[in-house]
């Protein structure tokens, strides 16, 4: 049975004065409805590129250079723009990073929300329209819609404001819904909230969700799965239980390192050396060599393809092959404890 | 640790006047010090007044009430406040949130860098700006390739680390660092972090550190302050406030810690739950 | 009702605060408001007979006298004689303002939406020769003199092909004629909007794109919005609040500042009369000039202001600082 959302091989580049940014390289994976993917990464890792990728809304400098995209079967690769707008807000929607900037400043929520309905329902009468914006407020636990419905973005909090932008995303009733980075510019206790009102929604309306996060902390809250990126590249990816008690590729363990919680007690926390290459020459072989402490011969000259350790779990490391030596992972595991 | 108070906050106050009806209590009655060579991180939500009081120590505000002494000096006192103005313009040094607007554009790193000691005139140390900067560049972990590079050019991470060298240019007894790291990633936050604890000892400043985040914190701090709505409502040592949290909103911050196990995070109470019990005690 | 009421007082502080100032400059900058009233005599006259003309017009008293001589008359509606065309200031003004009001004002809406309609229609082309072109051809016509183009209209429409009048607002013996009004009107309204159109339709364009590329596109898009719709519900509505400011200020620009379009074409308006006043010291028709035209700029600004807080609910004063979070956030929203 084909998953709900189906990438293959699919490669993004930006065409910039400076040369081309290849911030997308042969990805591949599957979305099956009612699940949620984690996709995890540092800044500048392709993850969020892939999303609006998918949905189309990057600006004219970035191409899909190669692969396909097919939702429910159907290859939506090579649709214009006035196919996509038919399938933005109904098929697929997007929650941002930061609620602020996302929401027309001049525009009441309930106006945004409204608008977002309209799309779909053009001839809906004005009282159903209310019930409805009114409806949906309630669903991402606004209080009060009714008030706070003629209300503008400044008036709100920041939590407010990414639980109206969750709202204006899912009055289409999507099928996916791009969560990128959606609580990053909140605070801890609040991003706890959008959370667990993810996960709820979620559960309730059964949309399959592709969450972009920066942070393996936050991920675990919410995903099913979870594919790690990497200059552009899925390094690993696999069910949540897997990739968290039983990391295989250098980066992810360098990842779970670096969060506070893993060097408790320790002096120093954990950092990954170095930095991400630029991705207008991506260096040859494996991308994360350079940083990687763990790096073989071969990553200077190959790129490892993805290995697969079960059905489900594959990561792409030159240590999983058979010839590689054997490393423990340096990630202290949870379950021990 | 030195035993000297190096700054002390003593019911600092201080309101927002919106217009001439709505006025925001932004901090009430706070007090706290910090000794030299410590590190004490202010935690709390966004509004709940930690960057009005960093800005009221960095002189930024004038405090409607309350005092604030460095070193004995009555910072809101105009007068006193001008007597020791260059001492104190040099030896108390800010980091701020947003490196991305905090840094001129079109300014290269190097004289981003050297501008604090040419405005103070200081004499640099290694003969010129260009080198002292270079030098400090070093301590922060930038190479001289980055010297000549404009801000844009550069990661949030290495951004940061610039703000951090042009700080510590002027050999700052007290920094004061308004969420460094909370744009930044987690990999990139904890080389922040390591950052400035190497820095701290090595130097030997106090530092007051501004943060949402309780994780990195725990960290990095050697005493911490809880912020909510305004008030202080607890301050202690890092590691009794981690171990036995006494206020109730203290302890729905350190639960709201995301744990990196996926059985644990689900089984945990959700937010609401959490919101929930803090309320009701 | 008291903000308005306040704002009726600033109003009128402006005006006051104003005439004060022109009054006093144009006192202490040299010139001779005797040639204006005498025409060529004045210079032939000897000192005696000066102070005998300066008396007459009230000019030998200090300068806060002659103020507060002129305010009281002023404020019972006596603004004083023009020297040149020793009527009533006000009487003169009236019979010229309708010209003016019909050449600027025409032009000034002309202006408004053509300029709103090429920006976004720019925009929309953004870098594609339709666009390049455009713009192109806008920044070549604002950089050329409006007298130039003024004269090289006339000689192509007026003189070669004979298709409009040169000069005048109407023929003669045809001044309550409508159409001939008009018929005389489209040569100096073509130049108008043709010298002004690019400056605000370029505004219009790049505040448009620099919206285009904002965040909050990004969500409209992915709601399902159709590209015109984002265009001109999201963006151009977000544009709309500095284009009417500029636009405010435009007001007397345009409607004044048609003066050389006035004098090239022999079009009796105020901008000519205010050039005049100015330049041969007709103290009193330059004074209800300047109130008048500051009047305009002020209630311009009101109304660009008045609208502006209906389409940007943040401009509102004292909503505009109120911190977000402060009452909702951390009680478990």
């Amino acid at each position: 049975m084909p998953g709900l959302l189906e990438v293959n091989h699919l490669s993004i580049s930006f065409f910039t004065p400076r040369g081309e940014v290849e911030a997308v390289r042969d990805v591949s994976f599957s979305l099956n409805a009612g699940e949620v993917l984690a996709v995890v990464g540092e800044s500048g890792c392709g993850k969020s590129v892939l999303c609006k990728g998918i949905m189309k809304l990057l600006p004219p400098i970035a191409r899909i250079k190669s692969g396909s995209i097919c939702i429910n079967g159907t290859d939506i690769t090579g649709y214009g723009e006035r196919d996509m707008q038919r399938l933005r807000g109904k098929l697929f929607s997007m929650v941002f990073q930061d609620p602020m900037s996302v929401l027309n400043p001049t525009m009441t929520i309930g106006a945004q929300i409204g608008e977002a309905v309209k799309v779909h329902q053009p001839r809906i009468a004005k009282k159903e329209l209310t019930e409805k914006v009114i409806g949906f407020m309630e669903l991402v636990g606004i209080d009060k819609p009714e008030e706070r419905m003629k209300m503008y973005p400044h008036q709100f909090s920041g939590g407010m404001r990414q639980r109206s932008v969750m709202a204006t995303a899912l009055a289409g009733n999507p099928k996916i819904l791009f969560a990128d980075e959606p609580t990053t510019a909140l605070d801890v206790t609040i991003q706890a909230q959008i959370l667990d009102l993810l996960r709820d929604v979620q559960k309730k309306l059964g949309t399959a969700t592709v969450f972009v996060s920066h942070d393996l902390g936050v991920v675990a809250r919410v995903a099913d799965r979870v594919a790690v990126m990497y200059a552009g590249k899925i390094v690993e990816t696999g069910t949540v239980e897997e990739v968290y008690y039983d990391p295989r590729h250098p980066y992810t363990w360098g990842l779970m390192r670096a969060l506070p919680a893993f060097s408790k007690g320790q002096d120093y926390l954990y950092a990954i050396p170095g930095m991400l290459p630029t991705l207008i020459d991506p260096p040859k072989g494996d991308a994360f060599a350079c940083r990687n402490e763990y790096a073989l011969a071969i990553d200077y000259r190959e790129e490892p393809p993805l290995f697969p350790i079960t059905d489900t779990h594959y990561a792409a490391t030159w240590l999983l092959d058979k010839r590689a030596p054997r490393i423990t992972a340096p990630v202290r595991r949870w379950k021990d404890e | 640790m030195n035993e000297e108070i190096l700054l002390d906050v003593k019911h600092l106050s201080h309101v927002f006047s919106l217009s001439k009806k709505v006025r925001i209590q932004a901090v009430d009655d706070v007090s706290f010090q910090i000794r030299r060579g410590e590190i004490v991180g202010l935690v709390g939500e966004s509004g709940s007044g930690k960057s009005t009081v960093a800005r009221c120590v960095m002189n930024v505000y004038r405090p409607k009430e309350g005092e604030i002494f460095y070193k004995g000096i009555n910072l809101c006192d105009r007068k006193e406040f001008r007597e020791h103005k260059r001492m104190l313009q040099s030896k108390r040094q800010f980091i701020f949130q947003d490196s991305d607007s905090a840094l001129n554009q079109r300014m290269k790193v190097w004289e981003i860098i050297a501008e604090p000691m040419k405005i103070q005139h200081v004499t640099p140390p290694r003969g010129t700006l260009r080198a002292e900067a270079e030098f400090q560049m070093h301590l922060v972990g930038l190479d001289a390739g980055y010297l000549d590079k404009y801000p844009p050019e550069l990661s949030g991470g290495q951004r940061q680390r610039v703000a951090i060298a042009r700080a510590l240019a002027m050999e700052p007894e007290l920094l004061v660092a308004d969420e460094p790291i909370a744009s930044l990633d987690v990999s990139i936050q904890a080389q922040i972090v390591n950052l400035f604890k190497q820095l701290q000892r090595q130097h030997g400043f106090s530092i007051l550190f501004i943060a949402h985040d309780l994780a990195m914190v725990e960290f990095l701090c050697d005493r911490v302050g809880v912020m909510h709505h305004g008030k202080l409502v607890e301050m202690a040592p890092v590691k009794e406030l981690f171990e036995a949290p006494r206020h109730p909103y203290t302890r729905s911050l350190i639960s709201a810690i995301p744990i990196p196990d996926p059985k644990r995070e689900r089984a945990r109470k959700t937010g609401k739950e959490m919101d929930k019990e803090w309320m009701d005690a | 009702m008291l903000k308005w009421g306040k704002k009726l007082l600033f109003f009128l502080f402006y005006l006051f605060l104003l005439s004060v100032l022109v009054f006093v400059i144009s006192r202490l900058s040299p010139g001779d408001p005797l040639v204006s009233y005498y025409g060529e005599r004045a210079e032939k006259m000897d000192a005696q007979e000066r102070e005998w003309a300066e008396n007459r017009l009230g000019l030998r008293d200090p300068i806060p006298v002659q103020y507060v001589r002129w305010l009281e008359n002023a404020l019972q509606g006596d603004f004083g004689i023009s020297y040149k065309y020793k009527m009533d200031a006000a009487e003169v003004i009236r019979g010229r303002i309708g010209n003016t009001l019909l050449l600027g004002g025409s032009g000034f809406l002309l202006i408004f939406f053509l300029a709103l309609w090429l920006g976004v229609f720019c925009a929309w082309y953004e870098g594609r020769w339709v666009d390049r072109a455009i713009c192109s051809l806008g920044t070549v016509t604002s950089c050329i003199p409006e007298f130039w183009l003024s004269l090289v209209f006339i000689l192509i429409f007026a003189v070669n092909l004979k298709w409009l009048p040169s000069s005048g607002a109407y023929s003669v013996g045809k001044a309550e004629d409508v159409g001939d009004r008009l018929w005389h009107l489209i040569l100096p309204l073509s130049i108008v909007v043709m010298t002004h159109l690019w400056y605000y339709a370029y505004m219009i364009r790049n505040k448009l794109l620099e919206e285009v590329r904002a965040d909050y596109v990004l969500l409209a898009k992915s709601k399902g919005l159709k590209r015109s719709k984002v265009m001109v519900k999201h963006c151009l509505r977000n544009v709309m609040p500095s284009y009417f400011s500029i636009m405010a200020i435009a007001v007397p620009h345009i409607l004044g500042g048609t003066y050389i379009v006035e004098t090239v074409f022999s079009y009796p308006g105020i901008g000519t009369l205010s050039y005049e006043s100015a330049r041969y010291k007709d103290y009193n028709l330059l004074m209800l000039l300047c109130i008048l035209s500051g009047a305009l700029v002020l209630l311009c600004n009101l109304a660009a202001q008045a609208i502006n807080e209906r389409i940007d609910p943040r401009l509102k004063a004292g909503e505009f600082l109120k911190e977000p979070g402060v009452e909702d956030e951390g009680r478990g929203v």
